[in-house]
């Protein structure tokens, strides 16, 4: 039990971490990989949870597949609209 | 067949005015026998169709039209006695005003416009004498607001803007306290229809701080368009619209759809008993008196001719209010009364003012030396329904008042005798030094503005026929409701049947 | 239940067969928005005769398997959703300003459809999660077509969309590790008020909230729904911000626990009165036509949140045929308002609000169409938006002690008129009115008429709506 409570700690933390830097960073990559880093806090608390009884919970599981899917097309749209914009102003100079 | 038909009436009368009101508005500016056709055409229809409710309604049929619309609250038309008074008075009077806008508005722009709104204002404000329950009442109120409201900014002038705006804050909140108070009566007892005696009664006891609150909302929510102190505040910011406007909306439509309102809660929704048994008689008798002096006050003060009879109005409309308030049969027939012969009276004073306006540029109270010397017809009728306004025997404004009176004295409220005395000593001091500068004031050498309407000479071409003609109408009409007031047809007696049924006299 | 099935099939249909074939054919998703409409209404009808229908998609059992849930007001939202696409659908083909037309909107906007009607039928939150991640994706696509000026708010909109799903999603994860089931039926009967149940609906809560532009979470709606394309704002704010309500109300109304439901209630219902009144502020003092109906929706979600807050505090079933009359009502009117400002906005070559000084002469019939749909917002009779006030005003005058509460409305009611009539009164502002920089598009305005016109009809519906609803329950 305690290293899914390990497992599940680190995820809220990955979460939190997430959290706070979408909110506080400004620069555009930076915001998108904090989002990345809050799916990973709940995937991981998801595949913790998974893994409580001996058995694994193949509902979870699919939960996170799914939610890697979303979370990967969603960063790519996420990725092509931030480099996107000339007039931002967050853009690091192209060369 | 003939249960068909008697449903179907009172749609129609609201009808024969929303729908070629509607056509109107897609009239270019210059078909303008088209338009003037059409409203001729649903004038007279209207007029015809409201003869044909009052012959059904002599014979004792009933008309009543209802559909679903709220759970508890359908929409309901009815044609009884009280509703065809006001309804009279609203399409009589039309018929006048759009003669009367005709003349008036020739060749100004968006005249389309103008007499869409105009025609959607008629056709609420019957569908607010024909409701039968709270809720169409309340529809057609808000309706009424709606559609005034174009017609307050038609000018579109930024005075005429800023006046609109006051003009939409009173009345719509006015119209949300009304919803609420509505909406509160409603969660106690649905919305039966109105009842002559209230149908409250039963439910006294338990429910007194709802019925006191939902009384209260609705007063203040009837008493904006009801000009009751101190949510006045718009109707004299209001004067910017067109003479027709002020005509009809000061005379006719809104003013009296708050004062029927009052008229219809106290007599048909709560009861007159249930009003004095929740101790709020006397509120509203000290509100109504209120008002009747502080308007008389204002317009002492007035210099402009229509201010002056905007604080007029909001004096007069008060004798509605109270004799509402005094709660007894006399009283009650003498505010029935009046309800008439103010409309009559008031729209014929704003037609003159109109037609001293446009014809010779007066706007205020000193550029009126003399004008009687020109526009005499006109200033007779000016003279004969301000002296009504005062109450000088044997006119109709006399009779409404002697009738108060004698309420008032009938329910022992003797100090309400003081204060029509004295709003009536208030109102022959600021209509008789018109009346004196009109006659007999030397005119002068050039009038402010004149313009070539009619043919110049004093007499029938002293302006436009068409700004005449209903003036002369209505003065007429406003000094036979008084000279034959003894008569079954006057407006006296109609009041005095209408209350007769309802006190079970 | 086929009929539901197939009103969001074809839209999805439709969309794969454009995106695939690579055309921008607007008449192809008029057409399947009209078959999708006849569906849903056959769908209504059935419901209305057999009652709530259920499917196990794949006839796998919950948990593992989906679950499909037809009742009367799935039914009624498919009705809507179909409706109002049809309406912006046909807008968008017909306008001349239209900006949408020739774009990649047509099988965006079937995308969009297919997964509001996923999320009207699905009853388990995983389901859920998945069509809020498609709707938003959808949407904030569908807000860049304006061009790369709207970037910077969609972006925006689509990292908080982001994050307030993984919010869900955690709370999700915890409901699914305390309880073991996801199925709201299921989850219904088991719930208790403990830390984690609590937790986990805090971190749901949060997530829809932002999702659904719910004050005071709702700071990213304004821009975006101003930046995007006219035909989108009103698919915006009409729909996309209704499914998360959605959520939101399922899950209180069901899964919540009791205690908890009460506390929240109060929470929400302050909420909804500050968003009536701030909103209806914010779209007072703005300059530019778009973020003040933006700024509306968020005022109007302000009802809704006031009545889903007082039907978790007082566990009266009223407030939910309130809420959702609400919904429709507002959804209805703010397509038309999105409709005429943006064929204002573009044929009086501004964006300004002053810029509409004397549309009632120059564009008399988009104009008319705003104050109508207005009229309805503040709630007017005999509007739509009038009934689902006096829906909710009844059960506030039941006892004194309940009072306060309609003096909120009162305040929703007051601020809702200032900001339309602000509009209104400008347009009848005769010196000098702006001319309009080419010929209006009547017709056009027209379509923008439509709308509000369904929603004062729709007043006439409302009495044995009202008494379906009561005796058959949402």
């Amino acid at each position: 039990m305690t290293s899914t409570l390990i497992y599940l700690c680190g995820g809220v933390t990955l979460w939190v971490v997430g959290l706070h830097a979408l909110l506080v960073q400004r620069h555009a990559l930076r915001r998108i990989m904090a989002v990345n880093v809050m799916g990973s806090g709940v995937f991981m608390v998801m595949v913790a949870l998974a893994s409580r009884d001996a058995a694994v919970d193949p509902v979870l599981q699919a939960l996170v597949v799914t939610g890697l899917v979303v979370a990967a097309s969603a960063t790519a749209f996420a990725l092509r609209l931030a480099t996107a914009d000339p007039l931002d102003k967050n853009e690091p100079e192209r060369k | 067949m003939i249960t068909a038909w008697t449903t179907l009436l009172p749609p129609a009368i609201i009808l024969s005015s929303l729908l070629p009101g509607l056509v109107i508005f897609s009239l270019r500016e210059d078909q303008v026998k088209l338009r003037i056709g059409l409203n001729l055409f649903a004038v007279i229809l209207k007029l015809c169709l409201v003869g044909v409710m009052l012959w059904g309604v002599n014979q004792g049929l009933e008309f009543r039209f209802a559909i679903g619309f709220l759970p508890g609250g359908g929409l309901v038309l009815q044609g009884g006695a009280t509703s065809l008074q006001f309804v009279t008075l609203s399409s009589v009077l039309w018929l006048a005003t759009t003669i009367y806008a005709i003349g008036y508005l020739e060749d100004s722009p968006l005249r389309s416009r103008f007499f869409g709104y105009f025609s959607l204002c008629v056709s609420a404000t019957v569908g607010l004498a024909l409701a039968g329950n709270l809720v169409t009442f309340l529809l057609f109120y808000e309706l009424l607001t709606l559609a005034t409201f174009p017609l307050v900014v038609h000018r579109g002038t930024q005075k005429a803007l800023r006046a609109g705006r006051v003009y939409l804050a009173y009345t719509l909140g006015g119209g949300a306290l009304l919803l609420m108070g509505i909406a509160l009566l409603h969660s106690i007892t649905g919305s039966p229809e109105f009842q002559a005696g209230g149908y409250l009664g039963p439910l006294l006891d338990a429910h007194r701080p709802s019925l006191i609150l939902a009384f209260a909302l609705m007063i203040s929510g009837l008493g904006v368009k009801a000009a009751l102190i101190p949510l006045h505040g718009w109707l004299p910011q209001a004067m910017v619209a067109p003479a027709p406007v002020s005509a009809l909306l000061h005379a006719v439509a809104v003013v009296k759809a708050g004062a029927f309102g009052i008229v219809r809660v106290v007599y048909d929704v709560y009861g007159v008993e249930q009003v004095q048994a929740l101790g709020l008689a006397m509120p509203l008798l000290a509100l109504a008196a209120a008002t009747i002096l502080y308007g008389s006050f204002k317009a002492l003060q007035q210099q402009e001719l229509k201010k002056r009879l905007a604080y007029s109005t909001i004096s007069q409309v008060s004798y509605i209010t109270l004799g509402v308030a005094l709660m007894g049969p006399i009283a009650a027939v003498g505010a029935l009364a009046h309800l008439v012969h103010q409309g009559l009276m008031k729209v014929t004073l704003f037609y003159c003012a109109g037609n001293f306006a446009e014809t010779l540029g007066i706007h205020r109270i000193n550029e009126m030396n003399g004008v009687g010397k020109r526009m005499p017809l006109t200033m007779t009728a000016f003279t004969l329904s301000a002296l009504g306004m005062i109450g000088v025997p044997p006119t109709a404004g006399f009779i409404s008042k002697w009738y108060l009176g004698l309420g008032a004295l009938e329910v022992g409220q003797d100090w309400v005798l003081l204060v029509l005395v004295l709003s009536g000593l208030l109102n022959a001091a600021y209509f008789l030094p018109l009346i004196y500068r009109g006659w007999f004031a030397e005119p002068p050498t050039q009038w402010p503005e004149e313009h070539a309407l009619g043919n110049g000479r004093p007499g029938l071409g002293e302006t436009h026929w068409m700004l005449l003609a209903p003036v002369l109408f209505t003065a007429t009409l406003a000094l036979l409701a008084g000279v034959l007031a003894g008569s079954e047809l006057s407006p006296l007696a109609w009041s005095q049947l209408i209350i007769n049924r309802r006190f079970g006299l | 239940m086929s009929a539901a099935l197939l009103s969001l099939l074809i839209p999805l249909i439709s969309a794969l067969v454009l995106l695939l074939l690579r055309v921008r054919v607007g008449g192809l998703v008029i057409l399947a928005n009209a078959t999708s409409l006849g569906c849903a209404a056959l769908a209504l009808y059935q419901v209305v005769i057999n009652g709530t229908q259920q499917l196990n998609l794949g006839g796998w059992e919950t948990p593992l398997g989906i679950r499909f849930e037809l009742g009367p007001l799935t039914a009624l939202l498919l009705v809507f959703t179909a409706l109002i696409h049809l309406l912006v659908a046909i807008y968008a083909q017909r306008s001349r300003h239209s900006q949408t037309r020739d774009t990649d909107f047509w099988p965006l906007s079937c995308l969009l459809h297919a997964s509001l009607g996923a999320l009207w039928l699905s009853r388990d939150l995983f389901n859920w999660y998945v069509t809020l991640e498609l709707l938003g994706l959808v949407a904030v696509a569908m807000v860049i077509l304006s061009g790369p000026r709207s970037h910077v708010p969609a972006l925006r909109y689509l990292l908080l969309s982001l994050a307030a799903s993984l919010c869900y999603l955690l709370g999700v994860a915890l409901l699914y590790g305390q309880y073991g089931v996801l199925d709201i039926r299921a989850l219904a009967g088991v719930t208790s008020n403990d830390q984690v149940t609590r937790l986990a609906l805090l971190l749901l809560t949060l997530g829809l909230m932002v999702k659904a532009a719910l004050w005071p979470l709702h700071q990213w709606l304004p821009a975006a729904h101003a930046a995007a394309p006219t035909a989108v704002s009103a698919l915006l704010s009409a729909l996309v911000v209704k499914g998360p309500l959605f959520i939101l109300w399922m899950l209180w109304d069901n899964v919540a626990p009791a205690e908890l439901a009460r506390q929240a209630g109060i929470f929400f219902a302050v909420a909804g009165i500050a968003a009536l009144v701030s909103g209806g502020l914010a779209a007072l003092r703005t300059p530019w036509i778009k973020v003040l109906v933006a700024y509306s929706t968020v005022a109007q979600l302000g009802y809704a949140l006031l009545a889903l807050g007082l039907l978790l505090y007082w566990q009266d079933a009223n407030m939910s045929i309130a809420l959702w009359l609400f919904v429709i009502a507002h959804g209805l009117a703010k397509v038309s308002m999105f409709l005429a400002a943006g064929e204002m906005q573009a044929t009086l070559g501004s964006r300004h609000v002053s810029a509409l000084k004397g549309a009632s002469q120059t564009m008399p019939v988009a104009m008319f169409a705003f104050a109508v749909a207005g009229g309805s917002l503040i709630g007017l009779p005999p509007s739509g938006g009038f009934v689902a006030k006096w829906v909710l005003l009844q059960p506030l005058f039941l006892e004194p002690a309940r009072w306060p509460w309609a003096l909120g409305v009162l305040l929703g009611t007051l601020a809702s008129a200032g900001y339309v009539f602000r509009v209104v009164t400008i347009a009848f502002d005769r010196a000098d009115p702006n001319p309009p920089d080419y010929d209006s598009d009547v017709s056009a305005q027209w379509l923008a008429m439509l709308p509000a016109l369904i929603v004062w009809a729709m007043a006439l519906m409302s009495e044995p709506l009202i008494e379906w609803f009561r005796e058959v329950g949402l």
